[in-house]
Order: C-alpha cells, then sequence, then structure tokens
C-alpha cells in the first residue's frame, strides 16, 4: 500500500511539472502523416563498412554502412531494404549467428574505418527474427564496435571487440564476452584507454581460440595519429581468458593498425597485414602453425596504403590461398599471398570483400562508393544500384520549378539534381559538377546555368556553366603578402542574397568577389584562434603520413551573411571563434565569450542568420573532436552580445545545423548526428522526427521557400524531404484543443505534365516525387477509431465532385485529391472499357471540402488553378471541357441505352424460360436485340488480344479519353470522328424505335397474353444510382 | 484537490493497466469486439465502392466461418473474383482471360492454413496453437498500442516453410487493433513490412467491424477502403465460392 502511495505522490509530481512546463508543445504527439521523402541518388551510392552473407542461403545477404544502417537482400544481394532505420546509422560490424542465421543478427554500432567525417556508435543491437525487430543489448558507450563472433557451438557466447573512442580516451575499449546472449557483459581484455580492439577472431573449428588485434590510435580535429607501442596481436586459447601477444616474426617497435584473418578451410593458417615503422616491414605475414611464427609475404602499395581506411583481410572459405585485402583498389592473390592484383574496375577504397560461403566466385566487395558484386570472383564488378547511401555534407537550393538540390558528396562528387522528375527521380537526373570529395554547391542565384561547386580544401573552387560545359577554377588565392591560405578540408563558399555575383569563401579570412570569382578582397583579418600548435598537419598520420587536408584546423567553417541586410556576415571556426561584422567586413567582433558554458574552442559548425532580425542568429557548436558529444544550440537577438542555450533535455546527442521557418519563429528544425528533431514552442522542447526519417546524421538543411519544403542533406541516407512542413506554423496551444482543424492552403494547381515516365527498372533506386495532387490538411486532436468518417468534394452549386479516404491520425493529416471528378457510368459489355472509364479533371474554381465525423461536420473552402505555365487560353479550355461534357453525357447515355436493351432481352429470356418452345414475338424480338447491341459493346472476346472488335462504347471511350485527358481543345480530326460516333449512336436510336414499335410492341402483347408484367426500366437517375 | 486526486487514481488504473499479459490483452480485444455475439456469426459479407482517382469500383467481401471466402468486383458487367476459396481450392479471375485460375500450390496451402482464423487469428489463436506474446508498447497515429507478437503456423514459400508472424497493435483504451504488420514474404517486395489500419469501427449484430482498412507498404503508399454495408449471417450464394471447372 505504501508502495502504491508512492508511486501516486510521483505520478502527481510529474502532472504538477507538466503544468509547469504548459507553453510546451510536444511536437512528436502531432507530426500526424508529415512523412519524408527520401530523393537519394543512389547512382554513386555511399560508403560500406562491412558486408555479411548468411551461412548457407545465398540470397540472404547484410550490410552495414557508414552512415545508412543496416540493409537486408532476400535475392542474392539484387535488391536491398533498410532494416535499421530507427536505430544509430553508423555501422562498425553486422554479423550472423552461425546456430540461427535465419533470424538472429547482430549489429556493432560505431564505423570503425575511422575517416574525420565518421559519425559514432552507440552500442549493439540483437535481433532474433531476421531484422524485423531489434533489442538493444548493452556497450552503449562502447563508440565504435569492430567485432561481434559468436560461439557457432554455444550462441549465447558472444565475443566483442570495442575499438571505442575515436576521439578522446577511453576505458571502454578491448574484448568483451557474454554468455547470457547479451544480457551482461564481462570485460576480458584491456589495455589501456588509447588502444583500442581492432578485430577480433573466433576460431569456428575450436571456438575457445581467438585472435584479437589491439590499436593504439587517436584522432583530433587537426591530427591523427595511427600506431604505438601497444598495438599488438593476441591469441588467446582458453575463451578469452588470457591472451598472450604472437609477434614471434612480426617486425619490432611500434606497430599501428594489423589486419589478420583465419583461413576458413585450415584455421593454422593466419594472415596478418601490419602497420609498422620501417616502411620495408610494412605488408602482409602469414602464419601456419596458428600464429605461433610469421613470415612476411609482401610489401605491395595495395597492402600497405592507409591502414586506418583499410584493414580488412578475407580469406576465401574453400582455398587457404586465396586471400583479398581491402584497399585502395583490392587486392587479390591467388598463391598464399605471394603476388598479388587489383579487384576488377569498381568506386576506390575497398572496406570488406566477403565470399559466397559455399561458392567462391560470387564476391561482395564494400567501398566508399557503395556494393559491388563479382560473379566471377572478384574479375568484374557491378555495382548495386537501390543503396542510397550517399553522404552530403551540405545542401543548396535553386527557384526553378520544381526546385535543384545542389550538395557535395564524401568521396563523390559533387551533384545537382530535380526535386522532382517524370516517373520518380532516376539515377539519370543527376548532373555532374565537380570532382573528388564535394561539399558546398551552389547555383548562382540569378544564372540557372552557373554553378559554384569545390573539392576538398579547396584544392579547387570551380564556376561550371551547365549551358556550354565551360568548367574555371575561381578560387582566391595567396597574394603577395598573404600567409599560407589555410582552407578547411570542407571549406566555406556561399553565393549572396543581396549581389547576384557575390561569392564568398572562407579560409581563416573572409574572401569576397564580386564578379563570380574572377577577383576577390579579403575583408577579414585572420578570424581563428591562429593556434600554431594545431597546424602540423604534414605530421599527421602516425606510424603512416596521412596528410589529405582532412585535418586542416584554424579555419573558418560558416559563414552567412544576414538575409535582412548585406552589412551583416556571420562567421564561425572550427576553432571556436564566432565573428560579427555589421559594416561589410570593415570591423569584426569576436563574440565568443559572450556565450556561457561553451568549453573553448568548441567548433562552430553552424549559424543560421535569421530573418527575423538583422542582430538575429542561431549558433550550433560540436565538441565530439574532443569527445564532448553534448548538443550545444545557442540563439542570440542583438549580434552576438548575449546567447540563450536552447537545448533540453529532450537532445540526447550533438548537432551540427539548425534551420529556422521562414514564417514562425518558434518553429526549429535541429539537425543532429542521430536524426531530425524538431520545436514547435522556440526551443522549450524538441521531440524527434520518425515518420519515414532514420536516425541518420545530419550534416545541412535548407528551407525552400516557395515550397515551405525542408531538405535535409544526411551523410548516409542522401537528401530527404520534409514536403510543405507549413501546417507544423499552426500548431498551438489553442489548435490542440480542437477536435478538427483545417489548415488554409494556397490555391491548389492543377499541373500539366508528361504521364510518360521514367526508364529505370525495378532495380534501380527512384526517390519519390512529391505529390502533385492537391492536399487537404487538417488537425484532429485525437485518432478517429469508432464510427463513420468520410471526406467529400462539392463544387460551388453543392455537387458531389469526389469522395477520398479522410486521413484519421491524431495531429496532421493529409488527404490527396487528384482534381478528377466522379467517372461515367459506362454500357456493360463482354469486356471492359478502360478508357470509357476515365475520370474528367474538374474545371478552376472554388470548391467545398466536408468532413463528417459521426454528426459533426467541418466545412473547408479550396481553391484550383489551372497551370499557369500552361500555353492553353481559356477559350480552348472551354471547348475541351464543353466536349469532355458532351462525351461524359453521351457515354452515360450508352450505358443507359444498353440497359433497356439488356432489360429488354432479360424479359425475352425470362419469357423463353418460362415458356417452353418457340414463339414468334419473342425470338424475333431477342434477334434483333442482340443485332442491335452487337453495334454497341463488345459481346465477345477478352481483355486482351481475343477482345472482339471494338463498337460504339470503345470508340466512344477512346475518344472521351483522349480528350479529356488533354487540356486543350480537341483537334479537327477528333471533332469529325465524334461526329461519326453520334451518328452511329443516334442511327441505333432510330433502329432501337423501330423496335419498339414493331418487335417490342409484339412481344408486350405476347407478355399480356400471358400475364407477364413488362420489363420495369428504371429511370435514367435511378439507373445512375445503381451498382 | 478532488479533481488531482481523481487524475492520481486514473493515472495508477492505467500504471497497472500496463502490466497486463498477451493472454489478458487478447482477451479484452475479443471482448471490446463483441466476445460471445461472435459465436452466432456464420458468415460477412461486406460491400464498398473503391475510388480509383474518381472511378468508382464496386467490390464485395464474403467471408465463411469455414474459412471459405471470395472478393467480387462487378465492373461494366463483369463479374471478377479476386481471392477465393472454396475450403480445398484458391482461385482468382485472370483478368485478362476472364477466366477462373488456380493459386500456386503454395499459395493454396497457405490459404487453407488461413481459413481456419476466422474471425480472426487473434481469436483463436490458442485453439490453433499459435504463439502470442507481449512485444511492449508503441504509439499507431499518436495513440498509445500494446505491441502483440503472433507466432501463427508457418507460411509456404517457394516450397519451403517460413516463419509466419503478425503484429498487433491494441488501443490500449478501446482495446481494438488500429494496426497490423507482417513481413512480405514473397515476391519482389518480399522483406518489406505490409501493413493494415483499422477505423471506422462500428457495431453490427453485436460485433464491433472496422468500416475502413487502409493497406499498404510501412512508410509507403497505401489504399483505404471504406465498408459501406457490412451484413452478419446475410444470404451469400455458395457457388461464388467455388473454383469452376473449365
Amino acid at each position: 500500500m505504501k508502495k502504491q502511495f508512492i508511486i501516486c505522490l510521483s505520478m502527481l509530481c510529474t502532472i504538477v511539472m507538466q503544468a509547469q512546463s504548459s507553453n510546451a508543445i510536444v511536437g512528436a504527439d502531432y507530426f500526424g502523416d508529415l512523412k519524408a521523402r527520401h530523393i537519394g541518388p543512389a547512382l554513386m551510392s555511399g560508403r560500406v563498412s562491412d558486408v555479411e552473407q548468411h551461412p548457407t542461403n545465398s540470397n540472404i545477404v547484410y550490410i552495414g554502412s557508414a552512415g545508412g544502417g543496416v540493409w537486408k537482400s532476400n535475392d542474392g544481394g539484387v535488391k536491398f531494404n533498410p532494416i535499421f532505420d530507427k536505430y544509430c546509422q553508423s555501422i562498425g560490424v553486422v554479423s550472423i549467428d552461425p546456430s540461427d542465421p535465419d533470424n538472429t543478427v547482430w549489429v556493432g554500432t560505431g564505423e570503425v574505418w575511422t575517416r574525420n567525417s565518421v559519425s559514432l556508435g552507440n552500442g549493439i543491437y540483437k535481433t532474433t527474427d531476421g531484422g524485423k525487430n531489434w533489442s538493444k543489448m548493452g556497450l552503449e558507450t562502447s563508440d565504435r564496435i569492430s567485432s561481434i563472433q559468436i560461439d557457432p557451438k554455444n550462441p549465447s557466447t558472444v565475443y566483442v571487440g570495442v575499438l571505442g573512442a575515436l576521439w578522446s580516451d577511453s576505458q571502454d575499449r578491448g574484448v568483451y564476452k557474454t554468455t547470457d546472449g547479451g544480457k551482461t557483459w564481462t570485460k576480458l581484455f584491456y589495455i589501456n584507454e588509447k588502444t583500442g580492439c581492432s578485430e577480433l577472431i573466433i576460431d569456428a573449428k575450436n571456438p575457445s581460440i581467438l585472435y584479437a588485434s589491439f590499436w593504439e590510435f587517436r584522432r583530433s580535429a587537426y591530427s591523427f595519429s595511427s600506431g604505438g607501442l601497444n598495438s599488438g596481436l593476441y591469441k588467446s586459447i582458453d575463451g578469452g581468458a588470457t591472451w598472450n601477444k604472437i609477434h614471434n616474426g612480426f617486425p619490432t617497435g611500434k606497430l599501428g593498425r594489423i589486419a589478420f584473418s583465419i583461413a576458413p578451410s585450415n584455421s593454422s593458417i593466419v594472415y596478418a597485414v601490419i602497420e609498422c615503422e620501417k616502411p620495408e616491414d610494412k605488408g602482409l605475414y602469414r602464419s601456419e602453425d596458428g600464429g605461433a611464427t610469421w613470415k612476411f609475404m609482401n610489401g605491395d602499395f595495395g597492402l600497405t596504403v592507409r591502414p586506418f581506411y583499410f584493414s580488412r583481410i578475407t580469406v576465401d572459405p574453400k582455398n587457404p590461398d586465396i586471400i583479398v585485402k581491402a584497399g585502395l583498389f583490392g587486392s587479390l592473390s591467388r598463391d598464399g599471398g605471394k603476388t598479388f592484383k587489383s579487384l576488377g574496375s569498381m568506386h576506390s577504397d575497398i572496406h570488406d570483400i566477403s565470399f559466397d560461403p559455399n561458392n567462391s566466385e560470387k564476391v561482395f566487395v564494400a567501398t566508399d562508393g557503395g556494393l559491388y558484386r563479382s560473379l566471377n570472383g572478384g574479375t568484374t564488378m557491378e555495382i548495386i544500384e537501390n543503396l542510397p547511401l550517399s553522404q552530403f555534407y551540405h545542401v543548396s537550393l535553386d527557384n526553378r520549378t520544381p526546385y535543384n538540390v545542389y550538395g557535395g558528396l564524401q568521396d563523390n562528387n559533387s551533384w545537382y539534381g530535380p526535386s522532382a522528375s517524370p516517373g520518380g527521380i532516376e539515377a539519370r537526373d543527376w548532373e555532374l559538377v565537380g570532382q573528388g570529395d564535394g561539399f558546398r554547391v551552389y547555383p548562382h542565384p540569378t544564372l540557372p546555368h552557373i554553378v559554384y561547386s569545390e573539392m576538398q580544401g579547396a584544392e579547387a573552387i570551380w564556376r561550371f556553366d551547365t549551358k556550354d560545359k565551360q568548367i574555371r577554377v575561381v578560387k582566391p588565392y595567396p597574394v603577395s603578402g598573404d600567409p599560407k591560405l589555410r582552407f578547411n578540408w570542407n571549406t566555406p563558399i556561399t553565393t549572396s542574397v543581396h549581389q547576384a555575383d557575390r561569392l564568398f569563401a572562407g579560409s581563416q579570412f573572409v574572401h569576397v568577389s564580386n564578379d563570380m570569382g574572377n577577383t576577390w578582397t579579403k575583408i577579414s583579418p585572420d578570424l581563428t584562434t591562429n593556434d600554431k600548435t594545431k597546424q602540423n598537419q604534414v605530421e599527421s598520420g602516425g606510424l603512416s603520413a596521412d596528410n589529405s587536408g582532412a585535418e586542416n584546423h584554424c579555419t573558418i567553417f560558416t559563414m552567412t551573411e544576414s538575409p535582412l541586410t548585406e552589412k551583416v556576415i556571420w562567421v564561425g571556426t572550427d576553432d571556436g571563434n564566432i565573428q560579427v561584422t555589421t559594416d561589410g567586413g570593415k570591423n569584426w567582433k569576436n563574440v565568443i565569450a559572450n556565450i556561457k558554458g561553451l568549453p573553448a574552442n568548441t567548433w562552430c559548425y553552424h549559424i543560421e542568420a535569421s530573418v527575423f532580425g538583422e542582430g538575429k542568429a542561431y549558433a550550433v557548436f560540436t565538441g565530439y573532436t574532443k569527445g564532448d558529444y553534448n548538443p550545444y544550440v545557442y540563439m542570440t537577438n542583438d549580434f552576438g552580445q548575449t546567447w540563450k542555450s536552447i537545448v533540453t533535455k529532450d537532445l540526447p546527442i550533438f548537432a551540427r545545423n539548425i534551420q529556422e521557418d521562414l514564417k514562425n519563429p518558434n518553429l526549429l528544425f535541429l539537425g543532429t548526428e542521430l536524426g531530425l528533431y524538431i520545436t514547435l514552442d522556440g526551443g522549450i522542447s524538441w521531440s524527434k522526427f520518425e515518420n519515414n526519417f532514420p536516425s541518420v546524421a545530419i550534416h545541412y538543411m535548407e528551407m525552400h521557400a516557395a515550397s515551405n519544403d525542408l531538405v535535409v542533406a544526411t551523410h548516409g541516407r542522401g537528401i530527404i524531404i520534409l514536403d510543405d512542413v507549413s501546417p507544423l506554423r499552426f500548431i498551438t496551444n489553442d489548435i490542440i484543443t480542437k477536435n478538427l482543424h483545417f489548415f488554409d492552403s494556397k490555391p491548389f494547381v492543377m499541373s500539366e505534365k508528361s504521364s510518360f515516365g521514367g526508364t529505370s527498372s525495378t532495380v534501380e533506386f527512384v526517390g519519390d516525387n512529391p505529390s502533385d495532387a492537391a492536399q487537404i490538411k487538417y488537425f484532429l486532436s485525437k485518432r478517429h477509431t469508432f464510427g463513420k468518417m468520410t471526406l467529400e468534394i462539392f463544387d460551388k452549386d453543392g455537387k458531389l465532385m469526389a469522395t477520398c479516404p479522410a486521413g484519421k491520425q491524431k495531429g496532421i493529416n493529409t488527404v490527396e485529391w487528384n482534381f478528377n471528378r466522379q467517372a461515367p457510368k459506362v454500357a456493360k459489355g463482354k469486356t471492359i472499357a478502360g478508357a470509357a472509364g476515365t475520370p474528367p479533371t474538374v474545371i478552376a474554381g472554388k470548391y467545398t471540402v466536408r468532413i463528417t465525423k459521426g454528426n459533426e461536420v467541418f466545412e473547408q473552402q479550396i481553391e484550383v488553378l489551372y497551370d499557369p505555365k500552361s500555353a492553353f487560353t481559356l477559350a480552348e479550355r472551354k471547348e475541351q471541357q464543353q466536349i469532355t461534357n458532351e462525351l461524359f453525357d453521351m457515354t452515360q447515355d450508352l450505358a443507359y441505352f444498353v440497359f433497356i436493351i439488356d432489360s429488354w432481352d432479360a424479359s425475352v429470356a425470362d419469357y423463353q424460360a418460362k415458356n417452353a418452345g418457340k414463339n414468334k414475338a419473342a425470338d424475333a424480338l431477342n434477334l434483333e436485340l442482340d443485332a442491335l447491341r452487337d453495334k454497341l459493346v463488345v459481346t465477345k472476346g477478352d481483355n486482351y488480344v481475343g477482345a472482339g472488335e471494338p463498337q460504339l462504347r470503345e470508340k466512344l471511350g477512346d475518344i472521351y479519353s483522349t480528350i479529356a485527358s488533354y487540356f486543350g481543345a480537341p483537334s479537327s480530326s477528333q471533332i469529325e470522328n465524334i461526329n461519326l460516333l453520334k451518328k452511329r449512336f443516334s442511327d441505333a436510336k432510330v433502329a432501337f424505335d423501330k423496335l419498339k414499335t414493331n418487335q417490342i410492341k409484339a412481344f408486350e402483347k405476347e407478355l399480356e397474353k400471358k400475364s407477364i408484367a413488362p420489363p420495369v426500366i428504371v429511370n435514367f437517375e435511378e439507373f445512375l444510382k445503381l451498382d | 484537490m478532488k479533481k488531482i486526486f481523481l487524475v492520481g487514481a486514473l493515472s495508477l488504473i492505467s500504471f497497472f493497466s500496463m502490466s497486463q499479459t498477451a493472454e489478458e490483452i487478447a482477451n479484452n480485444y475479443y471482448q471490446a469486439i463483441g466476445g460471445a455475439k461472435w459465436e452466432a456469426v456464420k458468415s460477412i459479407l461486406m460491400t464498398a465502392n473503391v475510388d480509383a482517382g474518381g472511378m468508382k469500383i464496386p467490390l464485395e467481401i464474403a467471408q465463411m466461418k469455414d474459412g471459405r471466402m471470395y472478393t467480387k468486383i462487378n465492373f461494366q458487367g463483369q463479374e471478377i473474383i479476386q481471392g477465393a476459396f472454396d475450403g480445398k481450392t484458391s482461385w482468382s479471375t485472370n483478368f485478362m482471360t476472364q477466366k477462373a485460375e488456380k493459386s500456386t500450390s503454395d499459395d493454396n496451402e497457405n490459404a487453407m492454413r488461413a481459413s481456419k482464423e476466422f474471425p480472426d487469428a487473434l481469436v483463436c489463436y490458442k485453439k490453433l496453437g499459435y504463439t502470442l506474446t507481449l512485444e511492449g508498447e508503441e504509439k499507431v497515429d499518436g495513440v498509445a498500442c500494446h505491441k502483440l507478437k503472433l507466432v501463427k503456423k508457418t507460411l509456404l514459400v517457394e516450397g519451403k516453410e517460413v516463419p509466419n508472424i503478425e503484429y498487433y497493435y491494441i488501443d490500449k483504451d478501446s482495446n481494438v487493433p488500429l494496426l497490423k504488420e507482417s513481413e512480405i514474404s514473397s515476391g519482389e517486395m518480399k522483406g518489406q513490412i505490409g501493413q493494415s489500419k483499422f477505423s471506422d469501427y462500428q457495431e453490427v449484430n453485436g460485433v464491433i467491424i472496422p468500416f475502413s482498412i487502409s493497406q499498404g507498404l510501412k512508410d509507403g503508399e497505401s489504399q483505404a477502403i471504406s465498408f459501406e454495408k457490412v451484413l452478419i449471417n446475410a444470404s451469400i450464394d455458395e457457388k461464388t465460392f467455388v473454383y469452376p471447372e473449365q
């Protein structure tokens, strides 16, 4: 009783606390059917980190991706489905339980190919139903899991290699073991806070034997270090209880990352690829005695290149001498490691190779540019075309209709593509506008054929003329007196909303060009801390030099002009400064010290200059490069003099980007490392948006003003769009108490476009199009579950035009109406005349939407417009509508006419059934009715090539459909055809009138004689109501 | 103060309702949809006009207690039968030839197995030896629901027995299902999650029937069907179920 009282008390406390934050509007309750739309693309895909194949069923393949989650194929890798969207999308490893391969799969999060842009993990997960449901099984702070090894004889025993944190010390590194299927974990082996387990492999033939490589490594914002005295390869022969270093034959001194593998067909043979101090000792080593002794085999470039990125070696399941090493191109040996050749042509940067366990010719290869499959042992490679794993760094938009999306991809160039395309957004719709690693891409504000793009570290900033295909490098170069220009890996460039030809670029200085990049001026001093200790990138890499530009530091990272005035420019630097000018760059003020609670030198990732005030801005900082995963998001209204944090406990992880709504200052979108968060109340509360939006890292967002679309650049799932977020602007404390509330809508445009569609095959990813129907949006305070709910649309005269299935979710509901009114009733026949059932399009004008919900009725006016881009005049439209209506009526008249004939025919049949023997009147009428019907509708054949000769119904249907589906006036040839059909119909009517005065009359007499009632033929209006 | 106490008491009730077992939830569901009234139900006949972008397609769905079923489309004078099962044979009308064609052996066997689930697998799961577990709580359309996992008799897919699992999301307040989910087990969509959403529940002859069902892919497109009439124990032409031998 006492316990219950305490529970009751704590609940009351909660109620009181909720009352205190009554201004909060918890968005997650109201997002309703507002749903994300994925447009990919997949033509350049993205980094795949791990591949796992089912041990016996070659149709089942899993992949883990760098930032796009886990995908499963059920058809041997032809098509994949995402199966891990709710969870962290950065994947270290996927492992299938060999004892229950159809159902039990483990996923370790946190990619282990530790480049600068890598995302982080948050633990280990398990499914026991083949990926439909997942449970988190702990190790939440592991950061990066390199290996999961399941005891083939006892699936409750699982070993896990934790590489651990990339950017800081961690005591979570090491080898872990569970003996209860993941409920509890024991750390078996730990070296120190700097050295993690980079690979762990169990001997499947003797599960007491385990090998583990340990790697001493560290990345910072400005440097990378691979190697140390604590790196090494270890072996346990007692299920992980004790471990011994197995270095007999290894190079001495510091070691770096070690890739190794056991030959599945002979577990005495072990290969290791070693990073070490002396270049001549780097390379492949082979042991034939289970690691007791090692022999150097080969030091080719393909084996030793970038160990931090490519430390994976795979041995053929059947032949211990066939091995493949990940690398720049992937290296294949068929002689036990003596010699190597490159794998077949594909995207460079190979991270994992997986042989089909039962067919070594079938190989999957994970690269920076997607997943490849080979059916001839790695000689020729084909890309899997439905993995939209693209890793965008940025996105920008233009103002065309449909608008284009511009952005650069990690290791996959720069692109732009449409937000809508006939048949869906296909690979062929995307245009290449830059090479290398792509980052920020901008269209010229007024010249649609000019696009700016860049590659890493501003090695090039291009101005690309898409019309004449001219590429010009327009980056700012150092001039006399300049120090070395420090450009970030992801260099900020941006256009201006105030001057069309203006282009900004940021090094440690702000550079401005007012002639599209031909000439540049510096308008700032060095705005960074210019800390020399963070500028020694030439030493970066540790045992293997790695100075790619990825560690360039003390640079400007974000730069934005106020949309209200060109005088205000904000700059954020990667070493933690915020600088602002209010006079167009003459004077700059560092306002970072005004932010309370922000650790020093925290990377300023994004500044959003507000549309609601010249002094208003938002700043987002990331501390992850120092191991700080807290979110830092601030708002200022006074040019940075004071700042307010808008972070709440709702945000579990750091953010990179914020997007302000353009109309409602309380509506903000936050792009975090684990998905999208939205506040409806100016940051009092945040809700995760999960409607078809994975928990993917978001690097940038942009809002399209004309469409109110939020366009999100994800680093692993391509571009994701939330179409028309405007309803979110109107969710207030007042609205949420209403049973039903219609959102106002702009007039809907009936677009006129090709219906021919696209050309992609079913194995290619095709991005979804936005709806081009009228979207009727309303809010429900509660889900509708009991009683009838309908949605109808009426014209201005109250005539029913359409009924649509009503949305019934709590929150936002969107009902689509395709501008069609109800189709004509079509005559019965032996076949189906599909064209005759074409619903006509409504005319432009005002319509009433009526929702009936139980006894309540809610109404809203909407307006429908013709496509303003259309070439058709109103007179042409009127002609089209008039003839469409004429043919519509004719179709229904014909249906009724056939119905009358059928009614008489049924009467005759009934008479004949009841009256044996021949009757002249009945038989004659029967023959005449059949002959007449044969000219009106198809009466034999099927719905394919056995179809009968088209008759009036089919011919009328064809011309009706042709005219109803076009927006302009019918052609003279079509009019002539219509006249012909009219004549045919009137001839039929004349023929029937003759029947009425002759054969029907005679038959009626016969009926009368037999006291049989003539057929009851309902009138036209009643006929239309019949099924 | 009295009000706060009442709120507290209600919270307690909802707290204890969280601790229901799967069996209790299934039983509450059965009671919520009519309970013992279902024993008198021998057949269900549902009619609808499906709106295909302005084109009305009249539809009739019949389901018998013994598992026989059909969906009849009556269009421009043509009767097209889809998803029929006569107790032995599963069949549909071929749209092109307008002739009846048998389903695959796999589908026939699966129809045979499913035919025992009248009126719903969650009602008769015990009798059929299915396993029901409570997987937790999830929101559907903003409503807190119990998530139940029902492991049914396996499906036959390409000659192999594969798991047949349905997830039910039962409204915690009203105890009726708002959503059913299952993985598509064959064809090009294999591996994707199919969903059916239920609403517009109404009482007919003492039993509660969802008059609106929306079917589609999780996070994808869906098609709603709203029934105009649902008749219990109506007269149904039994010949319609039967596969017409060619």
